[in-house]
């Protein structure tokens, strides 16, 4: 505590820092960020914190000549309000929710005080003064945590949502007197007074009991509106970009820039003059946001306030507002159906579809030569030879048989039409042949290549692709040989759909009776023809009718000829 | 040197609520009193809508839980009882004529703060760090709107005890002493006592004058 021998000049000096303190601990109790985005860090105790043993740490910049603050000396009357500023509705008046009122009261005549001859007790005067402020001190700073202004405080500072309304203060050295109907609504406290040499020092507070009436609440960044074009939806262009912010459609007053925020009103250090009274009749803002910020939030006063959109010179909004556009979610799972994820999948499709260019890159399971009008006739290429995209190889799918055994097209040929011997060779691989009512061709699926007519599409045919099809699709194909080998006959004129009829061609060939079963049938069960003797082969034989044996020939021939001449025309 | 003496008004709390009512209450008074240069620190309730102060001193906040743990094994001792009392005095030592059988120094008690406690629903809460208690999940929705209804007549009580605080700290201002130079923290000595039910405050101060014995924080 500073000495003085002017007993006198102490006491105004003790008023004139208990004012300030006063003020710097109002300030901030009330005023989010007032020092601003972060806080000062804590020190050491400097001289200014030692006064009434209460150390607040550095005062705000609009107090950093508090002598400024009462110009006249200390009998001005200290008025401190604290108001709450809707933010979104300029229209909405400001409403004061506490007013603080610090003043050193001149002392009566009559009492002790006003008489300068007692000059012994002085000393102990100043001594008991400063004592009782540095009580009465820390009974406003309590006070100020008991009031229902603290909550909305913390939830301004806790909080990084951006509400409704600011917390604003007005420093001025005239208290405008409320009117009957306000003055009933505010809750009065005083403080027991300080006696000074100067007079009495008081301190009062009227407050809002209640500051429910205000509604405080987050403020929204949108308004609330219909999102029609949603990702996702069949209106949606996955190439468009979102529309502007809100604020700028509406033509609404945006927040005082900081949507993390809350913001808090006063004078810029910068415009504060030592000797000016500290009283606005507007208080203006400065808000706890980046460096650039005060500056161009004290040009705040020159902007009228209107309805209109006032953009700082970075636009916060982009900061407001990009977030829920940048993260925009998408509202509803995109739905597959939708044109635009089509053609990504189109690629993906069931190996049965075939493409009517011969660009597509996806070879799984494509006929080599789409423009051949013969190219129903034509099983698709095996998986091995689909998978390459070479045009020159596929002329080479397209004649040849991809085996294991490297069976080609001539000796595909020749198996198709009877080679026993090749087919002997490879005939676990490939199946059988059957000159008997129907050419039933088994292939495996790596060297099926014998297209099939559209119509030929039975729901029970399993597609040349499939793994284990064959034994399956034997003993259905048998019973329907003579309808096979009818339908066969039309193929040529049919372009319905290649894969069904690669599917229908094939089961049929699986199924097919071997043309020569005495051939197989001395290949693989000899002994049991042996056994049987020539009697059952030869009625074999004599069961199936000669036309039924020339219909099968002349199938074959016309397969024969099918196969040459596209074998011709790829050669071309 | 008379000593002031301020009695608080009776809260009715919870077990569960016992620890957090006290902190409120004691570093209140304790921060109007602790006149030596302090950093005061904003301590939000967990259980009320309330802020209070501490003066910032590490050992006065580890010396107030340590009472309030002993305060609070005393009770689930005595579950019967239900009215209890935290007693806050200030004193100044003093040397008094040296005597046979007798200490040299001397506690004058200058203040003394009386904290009276309605307990109900007993449960045991002895962790200091543990201030809530988990609902019964079976309780009714009557009870949870009861409690609710205690809540928020217990928080304006708290309230109303720390304004009488403010009240009285203001008004009585000339029975203190005087504050040592360069204090910093506490300037002056305290102690927390826990009264039994079955004895009054009256009853306590002429205990403590008759015996001459002090109970003592450290």
């Amino acid at each position: 505590m500073a000495a003085h021998s002017d007993s006198g000049r102490t006491t105004e000096q003790i008023v004139s820092q208990f004012l300030s303190k006063a003020l710097h601990a109002i300030l901030a109790a009330r005023i989010p960020y007032i020092h601003g985005p972060t806080p000062p860090p804590s020190r050491h105790p400097r001289k200014r914190d030692r006064w009434f043993h209460l150390a607040l740490g550095d005062p705000p910049p609009a107090l950093e000549h508090p002598s400024g603050l009462i110009p006249n000396g200390v009998m001005e009357p200290l008025v401190v309000d604290i108001l709450l500023s809707p933010r979104d509705d300029p229209t909405m008046p400001e409403a004061i929710v506490e007013r603080w009122v610090a003043q050193c009261e001149a002392p009566a005549p009559w009492s002790p005080l006003h008489s300068p001859a007692e000059t012994s007790s002085n000393s102990f005067l100043v001594k008991r003064t400063y004592k009782k402020s540095i009580i009465l001190l820390r009974s406003i700073y309590s006070v100020l945590r008991l009031l229902p202004a603290q909550r909305v405080f913390k939830m301004l500072c806790a909080s990084n949502q951006s509400y409704n309304h600011d917390l604003t203060y007005r420093v001025s050295s005239f208290a405008e007197p409320f009117s009957r109907k306000e003055e009933a609504e505010f809750q009065y406290h005083c403080f027991a007074p300080v006696e000074t040499q100067s007079g009495q020092l008081a301190v009062s507070v009227q407050y809002r009991p209640s500051l429910s009436q205000f509604n405080l609440e987050i403020s929204s960044l949108l308004p609330p509106m219909l999102i029609t074009d949603y990702v996702g939806s069949p209106a949606a262009d996955p190439m468009r970009a979102f529309p502007s912010s809100p604020s700028e459609r509406t033509g609404t007053r945006s927040s005082t820039s900081f949507p993390l925020r809350g913001s808090q009103h006063g004078q810029p250090s910068t415009s504060a003059p030592a000797s000016a009274p500290v009283f606005f009749n507007r208080p203006h803002s400065w808000t706890g946001g980046p460096s650039e910020v005060p500056s161009n939030r004290a040009q705040h006063p020159n902007h009228p306030p209107t309805g209109s959109y006032r953009k700082p010179a970075f636009n916060f909004d982009e900061f407001k507002f990009s977030p829920p556009f940048y993260m925009s979610p998408t509202p509803s799972p995109p739905k597959f159906s939708g044109s635009y994820m089509q053609s990504p999948l189109r690629s993906e499709t069931a190996p049965v579809s075939i493409p009517q260019s011969g660009s597509s890159k996806v070879k799984v399971l494509r006929s080599p030569n789409l423009s051949d009008p013969t190219r129903n006739f034509l099983p698709p290429p095996s998986p091995r030879s689909a998978r390459t995209t070479d045009p020159s190889s596929q002329d080479s799918d397209s004649r040849s048989f991809r085996r294991p055994d490297g069976l080609r097209t001539s000796d595909g040929y020749s198996n198709m039409y009877g080679t026993p011997k090749g087919l002997k060779d490879g005939r676990d691989d490939s199946g059988r042949f059957s000159l008997s009512g129907s050419p039933r061709f088994t292939f495996s699926r790596s060297s099926s290549r014998i297209s099939v007519p559209d119509d030929l599409d039975d729901p029970d045919f399993s597609y040349p692709f499939a793994v284990d099809d064959v034994d399956s699709s034997d003993s259905q194909a048998r019973s329907n040989d003579g309808k096979e080998v009818s339908d066969f006959g039309h193929a040529s004129s049919s372009h319905k759909s290649q894969d069904a009829a690669v599917g229908v061609l094939v089961h049929m060939l699986r199924t097919a009776a071997p043309l020569r079963d005495s051939t197989y049938s001395s290949q693989s069960s000899k002994s049991e023809l042996q056994e049987e003797g020539l009697g059952s082969t030869s009625s074999f034989f004599m069961s199936r009718k000669a036309s039924d044996a020339l219909e099968e020939l002349q199938s074959y021939k016309s397969i024969k000829e099918m196969l040459l001449s596209q074998s011709k025309g790829k050669l071309h | 040197m008379n000593c002031e003496v301020c009695e608080l008004k009776e809260l009715v709390v919870e077990q569960f609520e016992i620890r957090e009512v006290l902190r409120c209450i004691l570093h209140t008074i304790i921060f109007h009193r602790a006149l030596g240069l302090v950093r005061p620190r904003d301590i939000n309730c967990e259980l009320f809508e309330l802020t209070y102060v501490q003066c910032g001193v590490p050992e006065v906040e580890k010396e107030i839980e340590e009472k309030i743990t002993e305060f609070i094994s005393k009770i689930s001792k005595h579950p019967n009882r239900r009215s209890h009392q935290v007693c806050l005095s200030f004193y100044e030592t003093k040397d008094k004529q040296p005597a046979w059988f007798s200490s040299k120094t001397e506690r004058v008690y200058w203040e003394r703060w009386f904290i009276n406690l309605q307990i109900t629903n007993q449960r045991v809460n002895m962790k200091p760090n543990q201030t809530k208690v988990g609902f019964d999940p079976g309780e009714k929705l009557s009870s949870l709107e009861e409690k609710k209804l205690h809540r928020t007549a217990l928080e304006a009580s708290i309230r109303e005890n720390l304004f009488q605080i403010i009240k009285f700290v203001n008004e009585k201002m000339d029975h203190l002493p005087h504050i040592p130079p360069n204090a910093e923290g506490i300037s002056y000595p305290y102690e927390i006592t826990i009264l039994s039910s079955s004895e009054s405050s009256l009853d306590m101060l002429k205990r403590m004058l008759q015996t001459g014995h002090q109970t003592t924080l450290s």
